[in-house]
């Protein structure tokens, strides 16, 4: 009975999503302090830390010949800088933009690595980034057009008779960016993960069977080779979506539809 | 869902946002610039060598 349920425990595929403290700091000052240093703290410090490198090492001091790295590293630039300049017209954005790509890209690809944690799991990042960029992109809408800002609300052309309505219904589809730019990333890695740790568990237990089993499993370990894969392309897809999505928003609030 | 526990919520934001504004101020203090300014001297040679 108590092996049981230790089995279970151990082999829930939401595990890997606890935020669990490694170091901790419990003092009675100031209130109450408690500072922790967490499996997400730890893995935030090491998505810095491995970008900062990344760029270090490709930095290429100004040589006109590119090395292998800075080519990856320049054409990322150029498209991200491409990007930013079609749709927001100028560069000021730009820093922003690309760190958040390389935040979240390195992020998916870390928890990509078996037994290590994706920071992009945690609902409170994800949703956290998304709603800081909506009031962001809000008091920039706000600051620059002023009162004209609320026009983004009623379509140009609507009849006055549906000018509430409408107002509704655009409040909404506009606050439901915040939710939806966050929830968008977060589910497609929860649900990556969640499906490779169950595939995974199946496969072991295959695999420790007979010899012909753990032969014949071959088969769907080709398939689940096929779904990393896909994993991966996941972590890249969602980083460009969520920076792609933000550099809209940022434009809507510029330019007022 | 652990991701649902909110012990660790302030943590996780002000980790996540300490990280994410530490990198794009490193990123746009030492970075970018460099891309930009490799840019400008391809340009620059380019032209040279039209002239």
């Amino acid at each position: 009975m108590f092996g049981n349920q230790q089995y279970n425990i151990i082999n829930s595929p939401l595990e890997q999503f606890e935020v669990t403290s490694l170091l901790g700091l419990n003092a009675p000052i100031l209130g109450y302090l408690n500072i922790s240093l967490t499996n997400l703290a730890l893995y935030s410090l090491l998505v810095l830390f491995i970008i900062v490198s990344l760029h270090y090492m490709a930095n290429n001091d100004t040589k006109l010949v590119p090395s292998k790295w800075s080519i990856a590293l320049e054409s990322v630039f150029a498209s991200i800088n491409s990007m930013v300049r079609e749709q927001l017209g100028k560069e000021l954005y730009l820093p922003f933009i690309y760190s958040l790509f390389f935040f979240i890209l390195i992020a998916n690809l870390t928890g990509n690595i078996p037994y290590s944690f994706t920071i992009t799991t945690s609902i409170m990042v994800s949703i956290g980034l998304s709603f800081t960029i909506l009031i962001a992109v809000t008091i920039l809408g706000l600051s620059i057009h002023k009162l004209h800002f609320f026009s983004y609300f009623v379509p140009s052309g609507t009849p006055l008779a549906l000018v509430p309505l409408l107002v509704l219904i655009e409040l909404v589809s506009y606050l439901a960016r915040a939710f939806s730019l966050g929830i968008r990333l977060f589910a497609n890695m929860v649900a990556g993960h969640t499906l490779m740790k169950i595939l995974a568990t199946f496969l072991y237990q295959m695999f420790s069977g007979s010899l012909i089993v753990a032969v014949l499993t071959l088969i769907p370990f080709t398939l689940f080779l096929a779904i990393m894969g896909l994993e991966l392309a996941v972590s890249f897809i969602q980083a460009y979506v969520f920076v792609i999505l933000t550099c809209s928003y940022i434009k809507d609030a510029i330019e007022l539809h | 869902m652990p991701q649902l526990i909110p012990f660790y919520f302030i943590n996780q934001l002000s980790f996540s946002f300490l990280t994410l504004l530490a990198l794009i101020y490193i990123i746009s203090k030492y970075f970018l610039p460099l891309f930009t300014f490799q840019q400008v001297i391809r340009m620059y040679i380019t032209k040279l060598n039209n002239k």
